[in-house]
């Protein structure tokens, strides 16, 4: 894929030149070229294999307070000037939007170079390559322990280039490339099938750690056997990385996300400025960090990124704002719109919790009575005006007694609120050399975590 | 078109390919949110593209594009060989699909009203009237929101069998939702029909229209008001009843995903899971109670799982999953049924837009209809608490533990409906509980809708749908977050 900045502002323009000359007061529009590539491996072989390429243009148009919009998958100017007309023709009829105050007006970037953001290794990947690294990684996998039965999982990378326009200035462009490999390694004796799991995520598809991947992912499944059934109550628990990263999800969503918040759902509801969680406990969200896997300097709507404090000693600091949520708390947004096809939602994309100076082996000699969590599967809110949680644990979780690993434990389930499993921390530890998750997030030891039922 | 479908085929074959197909898709999707008296969102999406699977080398390929024309068609075509070729350096064998016939045929889902011909300000007249009476009906409304959702694909199969089939599947619906609080009370929400932006059907505006929002926008408040002073949900092993709301996503998690062929070979489970019902238990497993009879049907009217054919232009069908309790079958694909040597596929593949792959997708998975009305199993309930709304779920990777929870939840005292309880949810393990199911509605069995089931990488968005009326269970845990949280 050729990058086109130019063809990709020519189009945002003629979309704000053909809104205002059709009676729109406020116009943004977001230009998109995608293309992307998936190689799915199941039962160690290339189970599907695919590729896209996409054009997206998404228009929203303001006639004074009255708002409509248009998502479109073409790049002709007589199909998005039809869809312009649409979305002039759809805000036309739409009542006003009394919380709407204005688009953001343009503002400053701490611009991050392309060459940071883009690799010519991932935008040169070919389905050849791909498959390549999909026999290293089964071959791998299965090296490691004769009982490896199946290796599944996905290498993936893609390309994408916006233009975000808007009638108030606003004119941003990025290009971004993204690599990720991740693999679910199954096992079985005969008796047990057990399954172990890790990921890797970087912009440049050259620098993906596949051969440590499979042999982690191979490892958890070989250590798995032997599985006993534990009884449902609280327990110490070590989290892996991606375990805390894939809960923050669901605590950014349903706590911090100042939508969620306005709407009555967040937990943090009148809990800005209180301490909820334990005085160890920093999360942050700074899109522009070099530490972070994939950096921008621009929201969803142009606005510029910028470091932002939500939890500070276990003080609830901020909320993530867009232009719209933060117009009707008087405040200014914070960078966080998202958006997809008409629906928008604020939500922190690069998420940080602080480090401490621990480490996995320290974890687990302090812990008497606890679990270690590789990771979760269907994490979901069970009522997220109390920020209780569930979800399952998946592809490694052990018993760990007077600082030892023991045994390998059946599923388990938790359900527990995120104020008091995260109320107190034990232990943090420093980031991964891998990035198996997005968010960077260390390992951390928790004294009580809520095991609510198991698999026997 | 069928001169760019038989370039795409030409192509292919040409490259070596020894099956090819093509769909060309138009998606039209109007939304419509209103929240508060304000629009949230009134956007309309047009995606057009194309995809192309081929078989190559014993291996799969597929790529897309949004450009429809011929050159784009030729490099497209070029690359999905290539890619075919590429996966097939890994296969122990090559993919093989069961024989279907290969049709030329047309199909429109029947509908009245023309969702798309209707004038928008008419929508949104029924939307904000209903968010109005919301908003009116107690000082204690923060929120409220209304939906209204009508989608469209005009799509075109074309393989190198000989297969030509054009379709046409439209679904609307909507739903609406309130969130009261009061002081320090904590905030409750009441979703009608259905949570998740409601309920959804293969007809046209006539559905829409049908599920008379505005006259439940006072209920919902009313339910939501009496929320906020409700006790918590007792916990402790009881009787349970479901409401068709709630039980459909039961049916959904439990018996739709686990019975998915792919899932069960082993496609998903890097992602979504595996499955507890594998083969050797066919016929075997005794699933749940002799009332138990699970179809998967993509036949009936109204269901977002109907159409005349799916995206390997295999003829719609019903096909048992669970008869009288035993497990008796699969929801697959021409590669699956193959890998498991059934003689049919069930019709089960769909994707969600051009440009992914189809995969094995529910269609309208039903617990068929029982024998009871609705009055008179409530009537024979001594004690129990009927759960309605769906409001959180979980389920294991393969899919045997669940835990869901529910807006609402009331309690049946002598064959009365008592008091509301807040907070309800439920767990248990599938077999349990589906073998602890005692009796199933007939009076109000209907489908219901929802547009929103994930699955696969890259990530798909289906629409889907079940069938249920109102069923009880015995001995199920009720109550699991009693103390959480504190």
């Amino acid at each position: 894929m050729n990058f086109d900045k130019e063809m990709l502002l020519e189009k945002g323009r003629f979309v704000l030149k053909t809104a205002e000359k059709l009676g729109a007061t406020q116009t943004e529009v977001t230009v998109g070229i995608q293309n992307s590539a998936l190689t799915r491996l199941a039962n160690s072989i290339i189970d599907q294999n695919v590729a896209e390429h996409h054009a997206t243009i998404q228009t929203i148009i303001y006639v004074g307070k009255k708002k409509g919009s248009t998502y479109v998958e073409v790049i002709d100017n007589d199909s998005i000037r039809k869809a312009v007309e649409n979305a002039i023709k759809i805000a036309k009829m739409s009542p006003d939007d009394k919380d709407f105050q204005s688009l953001p007006g343009a503002l400053p970037y701490n611009s991050i170079p392309i060459e940071d953001l883009v690799s010519k290794n991932t935008m040169n990947t070919t389905p050849e390559q791909r498959a390549e690294h999909a026999k290293m990684v089964i071959d791998t996998a299965h090296s490691v322990d004769d009982r490896i039965k199946a290796v599944a999982g996905a290498i993936s990378h893609g390309i994408g280039e916006r233009v975000i326009l808007n009638s108030l200035g606003v004119e941003a462009y990025d290009a971004r490339t993204y690599a990720n490999v991740n693999l679910t390694i199954l096992a079985e004796d005969g008796k047990e099938q057990t399954a172990g799991w890790y990921a890797d995520n970087n912009t440049d598809f050259g620098k993906l750690h596949f051969k440590e991947v499979a042999e982690i992912a191979a490892r958890k499944a070989a250590e798995g056997f032997g599985m006993k059934a534990i009884e449902p109550r609280d327990y110490e628990v070590v989290l892996e990385p991606a375990a805390l990263s894939g809960l923050l999800v669901y605590i950014a969503y349903f706590g911090f996300s100042a939508l969620m918040y306005q709407e009555y759902i967040s937990f943090l509801r009148d809990k800005i400025g209180t301490k909820l969680f334990s005085e160890k406990f920093n999360l942050w969200d700074d899109a522009l960090d070099e530490r972070t896997t994939f950096r921008t300097f621009f929201d969803d709507e142009g606005f510029p990124k910028s470091k932002i404090d939500l939890v500070e000693n276990g003080i609830i600091k901020n909320l993530a704002y867009d232009s719209y949520t933060a117009g009707r708390d008087n405040k200014l947004s914070t960078g966080h719109h998202n958006k997809e096809e008409g629906h928008s939602l604020p939500f922190p994309n690069n998420m940080f919790v602080g480090e401490g100076d621990s480490n996995l082996n320290e974890m687990i000699s302090e812990t008497k009575d606890g679990l270690l969590i590789t990771h979760f599967h269907y994490q979901n809110a069970v009522n997220p005006t109390e920020g209780i949680f569930t979800a399952l644990t998946r592809d490694g979780t052990w018993k760990i007694e007077k600082g030892e690993v023991k045994y390998p434990v059946r599923t388990l389930r938790f359900t527990d609120a995120a104020p008091r499993f995260l109320g107190r921390i034990d232990l943090l530890g420093t980031y991964p050399k891998i990035n198996a998750s997005t968010f960077k997030v260390p390992t951390i030891k928790l004294p009580s975590f809520r095991i609510s039922s198991i698999q026997k | 078109m069928k001169d760019l479908t038989q370039k795409a085929i030409d192509v292919c074959v040409g490259e070596g390919a020894s099956y090819a197909d093509i769909r060309i898709v138009t998606i039209m999707d109007e939304d419509i949110t209103i929240k508060r008296g304000n629009i949230d969102v009134l956007n309309l999406t047009t995606r057009t593209g194309f995809g192309i699977r081929t078989i190559a080398n014993g291996g799969l390929g597929f790529a897309g594009s949004y450009l429809l024309n011929t050159p784009e068609i030729e490099r497209v075509a070029k690359l999905s060989v290539r890619i075919a070729k590429a996966s097939g350096k890994t296969r122990k064998k090559p993919i093989r699909f069961v024989d279907e016939p290969a049709v030329e045929d047309t199909y429109i889902t029947p509908f009245k009203k023309d969702p798309f011909s209707i004038p928008t300000e008419d929508k949104i007249s029924i939307l904000m009237e209903a968010d109005k009476r919301m908003r009116e009906a107690s000082d204690k409304v923060k929120m409220t929101q209304s939906d209204y959702r009508a989608f469209r694909e005009d799509k075109i199969f074309a393989s190198n069998e000989g297969a030509f089939i054009n379709q046409q599947i439209t679904f609307c619906g909507g739903g609406i939702s309130v969130t009261v609080a009061e002081g320090g009370k904590q905030p409750q929400t009441r979703s009608l029909p259905a949570s998740f932006r409601g309920d959804y059907s293969t007809q046209g505006f006539e559905y829409f229209e049908k599920l008379n929002l505005i006259d439940l926008s006072e209920k919902s408040v009313d339910e939501a008001v009496q929320l906020l002073d409700a006790k918590q949900c007792p916990s402790g092993k009881m009787t349970l009843l479901l409401d068709g709301n709630q039980l459909m996503l039961q049916v959904h998690e439990s018996c739709g995903h686990p019975t998915e062929l792919d899932r069960v070979l082993g496609t998903e489970a890097a992602y979504a899971g595996t499955s507890f019902m594998t083969p050797d238990l066919v016929g075997k497993l005794k699933y749940g109670s002799d009332l138990v009879n699970i179809t998967a049907d993509s036949t009936l009217h109204g269901g977002l799982g109907t159409f005349g054919y799916d995206d390997e232009g295999v003829s719609a069908r019903r096909t048992e999953l669970i008869k009288e309790g035993l497990f008796v079958g699969y929801q697959s694909s021409r590669e699956t049924a193959a890998i498991l040597g059934l003689e049919r596929s069930s019709a089960g593949m769909r994707a969600d837009n051009a440009q992914h792959l189809p995969l094995i997708r529910m269609v309208n998975i039903n617990l068929e209809p029982g024998d009871w009305n609705r009055d008179e199993l409530i009537a024979d309930t001594k004690y129990g608490i009927l759960l309605s709304t769906n409001k959180s779920w979980s389920i294991d990777d393969k899919r045997l533990n669940f835990q869901f929870g529910t807006e609402i939840a009331w309690e049946i005292v002598n064959g009365e409906i008592g008091q509301i309880f807040k907070n309800p949810t439920y767990a248990g393990i599938t077999p349990e509980f589906w073998n602890a199911m005692d009796a199933h509605t007939k009076d109000d069995w209907r489908i219901w809708g929802t547009p929103n089931c994930g699955k696969g990488q890259p990530g798909q968005v289906m629409y889907v749908a079940h069938g249920v009326g109102m069923a009880r269970f015995q001995n199920v845990d009720v109550g699991i977050t009693k103390e959480e949280g504190k």
